[in-house]
């Protein structure tokens, strides 16, 4: 089991019956979507609450930028530990995808004249990818595969809910904003493309 | 008959000549009367964007050309479905490439197999 949600559901649920519960109804990949979400949220939650966002805009470009490089890793792993054609196109794909990203997040960050600023949730974000990755880089063969396009789905489903219900709503500048508007639907692909491929391993 | 008589008929046969060359098709009248049947090729364009083929679905006469525009982020490609019997290969944003149609056609972005779009000849 993924260390991300063990660590989510030790810290954060105290009622073990609930927590059985949930265990119970919920698939790996659920989970692990589920407690990232929960990381991004709760790492900004009480500042969500307040009329004042909790990230600013520098934040936010650094949040984005290190999401990006996050999935990028998972790809330079599948990359070079799997064999099947497919999860290899995507996991390149992924890689291609998201520097095209961090690209476009850097050119805009140069024109704007911000510095992408770390905070809690890059950090939070990080530690928990670090997990995974070690993780993955335990595994070979079909369940190296299997865990990779489950994490791919997971993932996806997190930044999806996580840049359309945070990072825009807390985005100042128009630009920044329209960008991570753009990504949005890029994002929306990829998962509909790793769905395709986790078709193969169920 | 007298001389001027017959002068006068000279120059009546002479501008009647004039007039007729000057209405009769030139090369170039009667090669446009030939083409006249022939449809003139019509030009399209598909915008890619939000990772979607705008229009999805197109209908055009064999011949035409379309141009694909890549208004996306990322870099797509245009690829027959399921044949592959045709691709753009690689068009990296704000690139274009363009394509005469010869016969209707599935597509899609092998990178973003989600995208998918149709070309039907009419």
């Amino acid at each position: 089991m993924d260390e991300i949600f063990v660590t989510f559901f030790n810290n954060d649920f105290s009622n073990n019956k609930l927590k059985k519960m949930i265990m119970k109804k919920m698939t790996p990949a659920v989970m692990r979507s589920f407690a990232i979400a929960f990381a991004l949220f709760t790492t900004t939650g009480p500042a969500m609450a307040q009329s004042n966002p909790s990230l600013t805009d520098p934040e936010v470009a650094h949040v984005a930028v290190v999401a990006n490089q996050i999935d990028i890793g998972y790809a330079d792993i599948a990359i070079k530990k799997s064999k099947d054609g497919e999860v290899v196109k995507f996991a390149e794909t992924m890689k291609r995808d998201h520097t095209a990203v961090i690209e476009q997040a850097a050119a805009l960050a140069k024109k704007l004249g911000v510095t992408p600023k770390d905070n809690a949730v890059s950090q939070k974000l990080l530690a928990d990818a670090d997990k995974t990755k070690k993780s993955l880089n335990g595994k070979s063969g079909k369940a190296f595969n299997k865990a990779y396009i489950d994490n791919e789905v997971a993932y996806h489903k997190a930044v999806i809910g996580a840049v359309e219900g945070l990072l825009i709503p807390e985005t100042d500048n128009a630009e920044l904003k329209q960008l991570l508007q753009n990504v949005v639907p890029a994002l929306k692909a990829h998962l509909g493309h790793a769905e395709m491929v986790q078709k193969n391993y169920k | 008959m007298s001389r001027s008589y017959f002068f006068r008929s000279l120059l009546l046969i002479a501008v009647l000549a004039i007039g007729f060359i000057s209405c009769a098709p030139t090369e170039l009248d009667n090669s446009e009367e030939k083409g006249a049947g022939v449809p003139q090729q019509q030009e399209y364009t598909i915008e890619i964007k939000q990772m979607k083929f705008i229009p999805a679905e197109i209908t055009v006469h064999k011949g035409d050309k379309i141009t694909f525009v890549n208004h996306d982020l990322v870099t797509h490609d245009i690829t027959d479905d399921p044949g592959k019997t045709w691709t753009s290969s690689a068009l990296p944003a704000d690139e274009s490439w363009s394509m005469t149609v010869t016969q209707s056609s599935n597509y899609y972005c092998t990178l973003h197999p989600t995208m998918k779009g149709k070309i039907s000849v009419e």
